[in-house]
């Protein structure tokens, strides 16, 4: 037996390697895509609300409701990491309201919006307001299917809100900052945060609201084409 | 001091996002390792564009954590940087993203504005989180 070398078996301890060049962040831009068409099926309008936490996506989001109702059929999804009262406040107003509570995630993405899209009758809707989960950073990476998306920043969080979170800016078609009633007790100068916003997008539009007291949601709904 | 707002550098306020997208890339390794039968994953290799908000830091922290008591469990992952890419609607140009002095402010911040005609650009590229290969044990 000496002479016998090693026996070799077929398949043991072979190294090899496998080229998988899977996006995995496409995957979640190809169901954004689905949704889109979903949605243009239907002619519904969505719109992806992102921004900071405590900035008014939804007293804003309130008020588009509160202006649009008349004309349009309205349904809401809200993402927050748990409760529902941000879900209740915009169902005061008599529209549809699906509450997403992501856990522990610091996003909504495609496929919880596919999920939630399942829960509507989507023949009963013209326009749908997606509320982002409040942050600046993690929801740029993820489409959620909408027409357009806005960000809401508000004066309270300081001057450099803009500067220090720029990649967002880049994902809006609309930019609102918020709460322009506090910017002199902030000493904050809106003018400055308008121009860093244009910046980095040359293509965005940027407005001021007060959206406690309405003031400026016009011209978001404008700017909205709604 | 000089402040960069490449996401590979400015990790600070970002931790969950990392972790889920770690738990995807160990979930979809270890299912084409189960393909193959494989006895242990010996390396992943992956890219992460310049343009995402994923930090290739968190990204190591979760994966080791993730990767305890599977057949990953000691392997070496390899994170190659991809640049962001953009493509001008104007003009022809097609490169970088550029980055523009703020000096009252002393940061460079990312601008979607052509570095050659002013126009607007698109971002054609940079923004995947891709598994490009693995290497098994059989």
């Amino acid at each position: 037996m000496a002479h016998l070398k090693e026996v070799i078996k077929a398949d043991e301890g072979e190294i090899f390697d496998i080229e998988l060049e899977a996006d995995l962040l496409k995957a979640n831009e190809e169901l954004a895509t689905k949704n889109r068409e979903l949605l243009r099926k239907h002619s519904v309008i969505a719109i992806d609300v992102m921004g900071s936490i405590g900035s008014g996506k939804t007293t804003l989001i309130e008020k588009l409701v509160q202006a649009l109702k008349k004309k349009h059929k309205i349904a809401v999804f809200k993402g927050d990491l748990t409760t529902t009262i941000d879900a209740e406040l915009i169902g005061r107003h008599g529209v549809e309201v699906v509450p997403i509570n992501t856990g522990k995630e610091c996003h909504l993405d495609a496929n919880l919006v596919r999920k939630a899209l399942q829960k509507i009758n989507l023949e009963g809707v013209d326009i749908l307001f997606i509320e982002n989960v409040g942050n600046l950073i993690c929801p740029a990476d993820f489409p959620l299917g909408s027409e357009k998306r806005v960000v809401v920043v508000s004066v309270t969080e300081g001057p450099y809100m803009v500067i220090k979170h720029p990649f967002i800016f880049m994902e809006a078609d609309v930019t609102v900052i918020n709460k322009k009633d506090l910017a002199q007790a902030m000493g904050v100068n809106i003018e400055k945060l308008m121009a860093d916003v244009r910046e980095i997008n040359p293509n965005v539009k940027v407005m001021a609201t007060n959206c406690r007291s309405g003031d400026g949601v016009e011209e978001v709904i404008d700017a909205l084409g709604l | 001091m000089r402040l960069d707002f490449k996401p590979s550098f400015s990790g600070a306020d970002r931790k969950m996002h990392e972790f889920s997208m770690t738990t995807q890339i160990v979930e979809n390794v270890l299912q084409e390792a189960q393909k193959h039968n494989a006895k242990k994953v010996t390396e992943v290799h992956l890219i992460i564009g310049e343009l995402t908000f994923l930090g290739a830091e968190q990204v190591r922290f979760s994966y080791n954590i993730l990767v305890e008591g599977t057949i990953m469990q000691g392997s070496k992952l390899y994170i190659k940087q991809k640049n962001g890419v953009v493509k001008c609607g104007s003009c022809d140009y097609e490169g970088a993203l550029m980055y523009e002095d703020n000096p009252m402010y002393h940061v460079k911040m990312p601008t979607l504005r052509c570095p050659k005609c002013g126009g607007v650009v698109n971002v054609i590229g940079g923004r995947e989180c891709t598994i490009k290969s693995i290497r098994l044990v059989t």
